[in-house]
């Protein structure tokens, strides 16, 4: 991920470029993301163990937690975007409504980075069974879908559909990391601090 | 300068990422204790016997991609027991010739019984709900990784002496089969977990009660449980 601030550099000359052509770089680099998540979690030998927050039992329900709130701001993601895309009926946008979509976004994804690290340095990417391998995919996928949406925001001139779209994407992609997880945890071991 | 906000998000983010992963690096403890030999034998093309897979529609579990080192020497009869890393579960290994005998158990939900044929100071063993463990052993010391009800583990623990180790319980209680085991470290504390129809395909357990290790026998839903220990030496609970 500190790759982003020597490629997007070179963003500028693109700017001539069409509206769906300005989404080439962007989604090369959130690719290269989610390969280098994938890789790393593959080759690096899974420690089993990193730093634990405390006052939680366990790893597993720190990142169950933390998931869960990275989940629970993306539904005040989808719920704000649909407000300022005017697709609520009698729902004008107030002012504050980009300020709450941007900062739940960001404390979402703030949320996410520990979960994720304690994932790819504790458990690395595994294929064990269908929830993990699941779930070890998307993770990564999440983290490039991410980037990608990052990347495009302050490009202007793309397509309508494309923000709305690569939104749909992260949102989906961490529900489904959710499911795979803390949904999983809590289910199994029950919902416990 | 607002048109920026995102890539600035991004870069916080993955700030935050490199350094938690230093945090964790720097308190991870060295995984190269003493009596290892420096050669990493990766045990991937270990062609594991796999058990009568229990009904269910899961693929077969892979090998949790053991880093497991191979010992100097091997002994013929050996019994191990400590902490996961992380602290989250115990496991003891039995060894006695060429059976092992293995449980991992959080004192909770997350426990298995393992099997497998030992050789070479290496066995992979296999258990119920898909659970399978990848070891070497040598004298004094056993490492490897276990899978049980879809929770990874690694270790590197001792050998014990009694009275710590393994010990197990069956009884039958209103028709169904109950088996409880507990693993026992040298200072003294012990987990157990209990599977409340042991004959099932895919076992699901709770909280054992607490094992008095003097008498050996604990008390379950008003029955007495007696245990016995599962001992490489004495060749007990093999």
């Amino acid at each position: 991920m500190t790759a982003q601030p020597g490629m997007s550099a070179s963003l500028p000359p693109d700017r001539a470029a069409s509206g769906a052509a300005k989404l080439v770089v962007p989604c090369l680099i959130g690719a290269l993301v989610a390969l280098t998540l994938g890789i790393y979690g593959r080759l690096h030998s899974p420690t089993g163990i990193a730093i634990n927050i405390a006052g939680f039992s366990s790893p597993g329900s720190v990142k169950s937690w933390l998931a869960t709130g990275a989940t629970v701001l993306a539904l005040v993601q989808v719920a704000s975007a649909l407000v300022m895309y005017g697709k609520v009926p009698r729902v004008s946008a107030p002012s504050w409504i980009g300020g709450l979509h941007r900062w739940s976004g960001r404390l979402a994804f703030l949320l996410a980075v520990p979960v994720a690290i304690h994932c790819l340095y504790a458990l690395g990417f595994q294929h064990y069974s269908t929830r993990v391998l699941i779930h070890s995919v998307f993770g990564c996928l999440f983290f490039g879908a991410f980037t990608v949406k990052m990347l495009i925001l302050p490009k202007r001139g793309l397509p309508g559909w494309v923000l709305p779209v690569v939104g749909a994407l992260v949102f989906t992609a961490l529900v489904v990391i959710w499911f795979t997880s803390a949904y999983w945890f809590f289910s199994t071991f029950g919902i416990k601090r | 300068m607002k048109r920026n906000t995102p890539l600035i998000t991004l870069l916080t983010g993955a700030a935050l990422g490199v350094v938690l992963l230093i945090a964790s690096m720097l308190s991870t403890p060295s995984k190269a204790p003493a009596g290892y030999t420096a050669t990493a034998t990766p045990t991937a093309a270990a062609t594991a016997p796999s058990t009568p897979a229990p009904a269910s529609t899961v693929p077969s579990s892979a090998p949790p991609t053991p880093t497991t080192t191979a010992y100097a020497s091997a002994p013929a009869q050996a019994n191990y027991a400590g902490k996961v890393q992380g602290g989250g579960a115990s496991v003891a290994i039995s060894i006695h010739g060429s059976q092992a005998i293995a449980y991992v158990c959080n004192g909770s939900a997350v426990e298995a019984w393992l099997k497998g044929t030992a050789a070479d100071g290496k066995v992979v063993m296999t258990g119920k709900n898909h659970a399978r463990l990848t070891v070497a052993y040598g004298s004094g010391q056993v490492t490897g990784d276990v899978v049980a009800h879809d929770t990874h583990y690694s270790f590197a623990v001792n050998t014990v002496n009694k009275p710590s180790g393994l010990y197990e319980a069956t009884a039958v209680v209103r028709g169904a089969t109950i088996k409880a085991g507990w693993i026992v470290l040298p200072d003294g504390t012990q987990v157990g977990s209990l599977e409340s129809d042991a004959n099932s395909a895919a076992p699901s357990a709770i909280a054992a009660p607490v094992l008095d290790v003097a008498t050996g026998t604990a008390t379950f839903d008003g029955v007495v449980l007696h245990a016995i220990s599962v001992s490489g030496l004495s060749g007990s609970g093999f």
